[in-house]
């Protein structure tokens, strides 16, 4: 696999399928471990982290994994955004400096990234709500590597980070959320009090401190030691539902009382989204977000939710400039933005773009 | 940067390899100065310059201030103390929200439970349990000595923790 390959392809976990996944985008967990014999990350020297490198890429082999590793540190600045806009790292791996990298598994439901805050950052996503699955993927892989890598573990305190807020079970579980109908009734900030209320954090589609777009949301864990992995799940498992049913209704809400309005506003999306020579990344998210709710209320129908979902992603800078070969700048990205759009929501008639 | 030049006029080149050496040092060692010159490179493999500075420190604010206003202020034995295996002061911790190794862990145990407890309302943890590898341990503690004994240019110490390493890498 290389970069290009993945410019052709989309994630999994866009395929709009699995249980709740009108309003669940995705479901994904991720593993904070480190290497018993060298330091943490931020205090490794070049050569410590290089090793810590060679030894992962190692790991992979003995342990027959089918991950494709990439070189991070030699990766130009333009493949590692792409990377980032797929989620497949992080902000922080692609800003880093030293020896780093990311192995990704096939239709890029599994990332590792090497050399993140901690020596490894293991990532599984899953379309819809099914943080079970995701566990057992993400558990298996987890004993896989540590047959061949010495995690530094302590029983009392379990997995040892370099950040204490991650100590213990290293997990972050995560559900995201499309939540259009509580942001339109102006009910979304009380969710996320209550959520906050019980220990759990709410990001943008991005991760930490980024803003949510596109109405989507990213409800987490906070806490990682004290309760296990299965018990963190399941408070997930228990809030989620509840937060799916207070969308719905509100849903239900704008249906009835606002029906003409909410239509109107979802068919100008589509037009404009349909027609437009140029548009910003802001305009997109903001229209793309009424088009996925309007197809989840059958008021589009010519649509599937998985050309809107993988929209979301390659409507970004990277993607848009992966694809055309070449830098572009914001304006030329609008204009390029705009033409990709056409193509893919002309109901099959392919756009020659200007 | 001053460019330190050779008697002759041409650059200083370092000492470990034939790049320009950027990074001087003078240093008295048991009683005897000994002048070190290196490139930026070979010095960071030595442990004489700070390694990889972290990327903007992309911390969230919210936990670095929880860390700063749970730690307090620190007083008497934990204000000063060091880990021996990654060189990370507590007081480092407290104002970079990030330890340095595993070890450290045990070493400021005193700071940390306390700030464990108010984080996750647990000090003990439940859950998958890892396997037990203390021969790894023993490799970090070892792999601090040889970034000493190359920083002290102790290369006979050097060769010998390093075939330690190897030994046990092929152990592991």
């Amino acid at each position: 696999m290389n970069l290009d390959d993945l410019t052709r392809t989309s994630g999994e976990w866009l395929r709009g399928t699995g249980p709740e996944s009108d309003i669940v985008m995705c479901s994904r967990i991720r593993l904070a471990r480190n290497l018993a014999d060298f330091p943490f990350t931020n205090r490794a020297s070049r050569g410590e982290k290089l090793e810590i490198e060679t030894n992962f890429k190692s790991c992979l082999g003995s342990a027959g994994l089918d991950l494709s590793y990439f070189d991070v540190n030699n990766m130009a600045t333009l493949d590692r955004q792409f990377l980032v806009e797929r989620q497949l790292i992080s902000r922080e791996l692609s800003s880093g400096e030293g020896p780093r990298g990311v192995a990704i598994g096939p239709q890029e439901n599994i990332s590792v990234m090497v050399n993140e805050e901690d020596h490894l950052r293991i990532q599984v996503m899953l379309s819809g709500l099914s943080l079970h699955e995701v566990w057992d993927r993400i558990n298996r892989l987890d004993d896989q590597l540590e047959e061949y890598l010495s995690y530094a573990f302590s029983p009392q305190l379990g997995y040892l980070t370099a950040c204490p807020t991650n100590v213990g079970t290293g997990i972050r579980v995560g559900v995201m959320l499309h939540l259009p109908a509580l942001v339109q009734t102006k009910q979304i900030d009380k969710v996320f009090r209550a959520l906050q209320k019980i220990n759990l954090a709410v990001r943008g589609l991005y991760g930490e401190g980024t803003q949510a777009f596109g109405d989507f949301y990213q409800i987490s864990n906070q806490q990682t030691l004290g309760k296990s992995e299965l018990e963190l799940i399941r408070i997930l498992t228990d809030v989620v539902p509840q937060v799916i049913q207070y969308e719905r209704t509100a849903r239900q809400v704008l249906m009835n009382e606002r029906r003409q309005h909410l239509h109107d506003q979802v068919s100008r999306a589509y037009g404009v989204l349909k027609t437009a020579h140029t548009i910003s990344s802001e305009e997109t998210m903001l229209l793309l977000s009424s088009v996925r709710m309007g197809i989840n209320l059958g008021l589009i129908d010519d649509l599937e939710i998985a050309t809107v979902n993988e929209l979301f992603i390659q409507t970004q800078p990277a993607y848009l400039q992966k694809i055309q070969g070449n830098e572009l700048g914001v304006e030329e990205r609008n204009v390029a933005r705009a033409s990709y759009l056409r193509s893919r929501l002309g109901n099959g008639r392919h756009f020659e773009s200007e | 940067m001053i460019a330190f030049r050779r008697m002759d006029g041409r650059l200083m080149t370092c000492q470990h390899c034939d790049e320009e050496a950027t990074v001087h040092l003078t240093e008295t060692v048991g009683g005897r100065r000994r002048d070190l010159h290196l490139c930026a490179a070979c010095a960071k493999e030595a442990g004489v310059a700070l390694p990889d500075s972290p990327p903007s420190l992309a911390l969230d604010s919210v936990i670095q201030s929880f860390i700063v206003s749970n730690v307090g202020e620190l007083v008497g034995e934990l204000a000063g103390m060091t880990c021996p295996d990654c060189g990370i002061k507590f007081m480092e911790f407290r104002a970079r929200g990030r330890l340095g190794c595993p070890h450290d862990y045990r070493v400021f145990s005193g700071g940390l439970l306390p700030l464990l407890l108010r984080m996750h309302g647990a000090t003990r943890h439940v859950g998958k349990v890892g396997r037990s590898r203390p021969a790894a341990s023993r490799r970090l503690r070892l792999r601090t000595q040889l970034r000493e004994a190359i920083a002290r240019e102790d290369y006979e110490l050097a060769v010998q923790l390093r075939d330690q390493l190897r030994h046990k890498d092929a152990d592991a």
